[in-house]
């Protein structure tokens, strides 16, 4: 089955760019043009990782995280979060926030898409070996 | 002659007398006269007597016509003020007196001409001295920003209006009170205080400090010198308080300025990296995407470079680089050349175009090109933000009374909203939930602003009810 990814950003181009890349990975890919679009759909139809932009209308993406962090049907799913240069945010209220990793733009699709593997490989090992324990 | 002189000579006379008299009674007893020697004594005594109280009478009425005329000499100049000389004439004794007198006059008289000369030279030098004083509080009072001076006890000497604003005192309740009581704000009175004792030699001092005014706090750069008396010795302070917040907002916006430009930058510039990348990928498998991600590439390029342009046009008109040629220009006929251009669009979104254009006789000077700007901005956003359907109305009128020439562009899209209507013609400000609606580069009515305020002295003004729709109006003089 494959792993359901959504995507939040309010750069359409940067929304499909991301998502094609992923879906032609082989993912399931759902998108949100804000923060408040991207909640609702989270909790709809629980994604397996969220990538999300730090400044969105509505609900910025840091908002979002902590949300997510406080739901029982999303609070597995790591966010990735692309952030954009000169807009720096502290490390430690991305760590409070839950953001699994970050990225900057301007980046590369390709390294997305390593990210993304990554991070759901790292989430079924743990869930794993949850299991077993 | 001489009192004693004469005295003298009255005693010569007076024995020579009584000697005649012993001669004659000798003489008269050898005749043998009997002559009565009491009686003879009697007579003599009787003519010394008259002969004294004679010459007496003489030297009283003398001396006292003397003494009289002296009297009414020094009457008379007492009287006019004027010191002059005594004159006498006859008895020497007087005369004397009179000389030790005239040169006591003569000393006196040199003496008071002195003393008025050195009075009229004070009197100059203090009415000089009054009027530096005053061009000095005039120079101090003059300054915008706040002047404190106290002296070495920490106490008010001086202060101007600024300053009694700024620290919220009266300089006439406050003079010679000590600091404390009168500035509230306690690390400045620290600050005072400490340049008075400090021991170091480097008489100023600058530091930053924030007060509160009217809740809002500014930014002040306080220079604090130390007033040092020749010998060295500390006698106060001169405290001068020169607001910068302006410059601190400033710098703040020119910082803001640069990281927005360079996301916003970056915004385009990222999308076409991304697209490169799954072109080189092979992401894109047949030739419609492909097309379509070279199609984006373009749009992106295009954006950037629209971003470039604006921001280059407002730096310009900002800095004044820019040159503006003014030349008549009827608001008419301007917003009537922008319908035009943007009809096609508008169709394409069923958007109704009304014009209300004014008579085009009145003209404002102004530079063409900028103005068709504004007014293409204006539109090419009410198109923008409104709804298929709707409708954007622009009109231009002359309002003779204020004798401005205002331009109107109105629109039934979605409004803005009361927080954001401050901060619309900031640079690279979007209303939450704008981008949604439009593409910007968040620059294009910040260019209106400047067009029109910074370049041409007009003003721009939007009123919006969100939702509904919203108007923005610009005036410029009109040309006479």
């Amino acid at each position: 089955m494959s792993k359901k990814v959504l995507v939040a950003d309010d750069e359409a181009h940067i929304l499909h760019v991301v998502s094609m890349k992923l879906a032609n990975a082989g993912y399931e890919v759902i998108t949100a043009l804000d923060g408040e679009e991207a909640y609702e759909l989270c909790l709809a139809e629980s994604p397996d990782l969220v990538i999300t932009d730090y400044q969105m209308p509505y609900l910025t993406g840091l908002e979002l995280c902590k949300r997510l962090r406080r739901d029982k049907s999303t609070m597995q799913a790591p966010v990735l979060m692309l952030t954009a240069r000169g807009f720096e945010i502290e490390q430690e209220e991305i760590i409070a926030a839950g953001v699994a990793a970050t990225m900057t733009k301007p980046f590369s699709p390709r390294e997305v898409l390593a990210t993304v593997k990554r991070l759901l490989e790292t989430d079924g090992k743990e869930a794993t070996k949850r299991k077993a324990t | 002659m001489t009192v004693a002189k004469r005295l003298g000579l009255a005693s010569v006379a007076l024995v020579s007398l009584g000697a005649s008299a012993a001669y004659y009674a000798v003489t008269m007893a050898m005749r043998g006269h009997r002559v009565q020697t009491r009686n003879l004594n009697y007579l003599i005594l009787g003519l010394v007597a008259a002969l004294t109280s004679l010459l007496l009478l003489l030297f009283w009425r003398s001396v006292n016509r003397t003494v009289g005329s002296i009297s009414r000499q020094l009457n008379q100049m007492a009287r006019s003020k004027r010191l002059g000389l005594v004159m006498v004439e006859g008895c020497d004794e007087i005369a004397q007196v009179t000389q030790a007198l005239n040169r006591l006059l003569t000393s006196l008289r040199d003496e008071m001409g002195r003393l008025r000369a050195e009075g009229r030279e004070l009197q100059i030098q203090s009415r000089l001295a009054g009027a530096e004083k005053k061009h000095a509080e005039a120079v101090i009072f003059s300054i915008s920003d706040a002047v404190v001076v106290t002296n070495r006890f920490d106490e008010l000497l001086l202060a101007n209006d600024a300053a009694e604003t700024l620290l919220d005192f009266k300089l006439s309740h406050s003079l010679r009170k000590n600091i404390d009581y009168i500035v509230h704000d306690g690390a400045l009175v620290r600050l005072i205080r400490e340049t008075r004792s400090s021991r170091s030699n480097s008489a100023r001092r600058v530091v930053e400090h924030s007060i509160d005014q009217k809740g809002r706090a500014r930014t002040f750069s306080v220079t604090l010198s130390c007033v040092r008396t020749p010998g060295g010795e500390v006698s106060g302070v001169v405290t001068v308080l020169h607001d910068i917040t302006r410059e601190k907002e400033i710098s703040q916006m020119k910082t803001d300025f640069v990281s927005s430009v360079s996301h916003e930058l970056r915004t385009p510039l990222a999308s076409i990296q991304a697209y490169v990348e799954m072109l080189v990928d092979g992401e894109a498998e047949d030739e419609d995407t492909r097309r379509e991600f070279y199609q984006i590439m373009a749009g992106e390029a295009d954006r950037l470079n629209r971003l470039i342009e604006n921001i280059l046009n407002i730096s310009a008109i900002e800095s004044g680089v820019v040159r503006i040629v003014r030349e008549p220009v009827c608001l008419a006929q301007a917003a009537k050349d922008v319908l035009e251009v943007v009809l096609p669009q508008a169709r394409a979104k069923s958007i109704e175009l009304i014009s209300r254009l004014g008579s085009p006789r009145r003209q404002v000077v102004a530079d063409k090109d900028m103005i068709y700007r504004a007014i293409l901005n204006l539109v090419s956003n009410a198109l923008k933000y409104t709804a298929e359907g709707g409708a954007v109305t622009v009109s231009t009128n002359v309002d003779e009374r204020r004798e401005v020439a205002v331009c109107e562009v109105s629109d039934t899209g979605v409004g803005i909203a009361p927080e954001d209507l401050p901060h619309i013609f900031d640079k690279f400000y979007r209303a939450e939930g704008h981008a949604r609606i439009a593409k910007g580069t968040g620059l294009g009515l910040a260019l209106v602003k400047q067009i029109i305020e910074t370049a041409h002295d007009g003003k721009l003004s939007v009123t919006s009810d969100a939702g509904r729709g919203s108007t923005f109006a610009f005036e410029l003089p009109i040309l006479q």
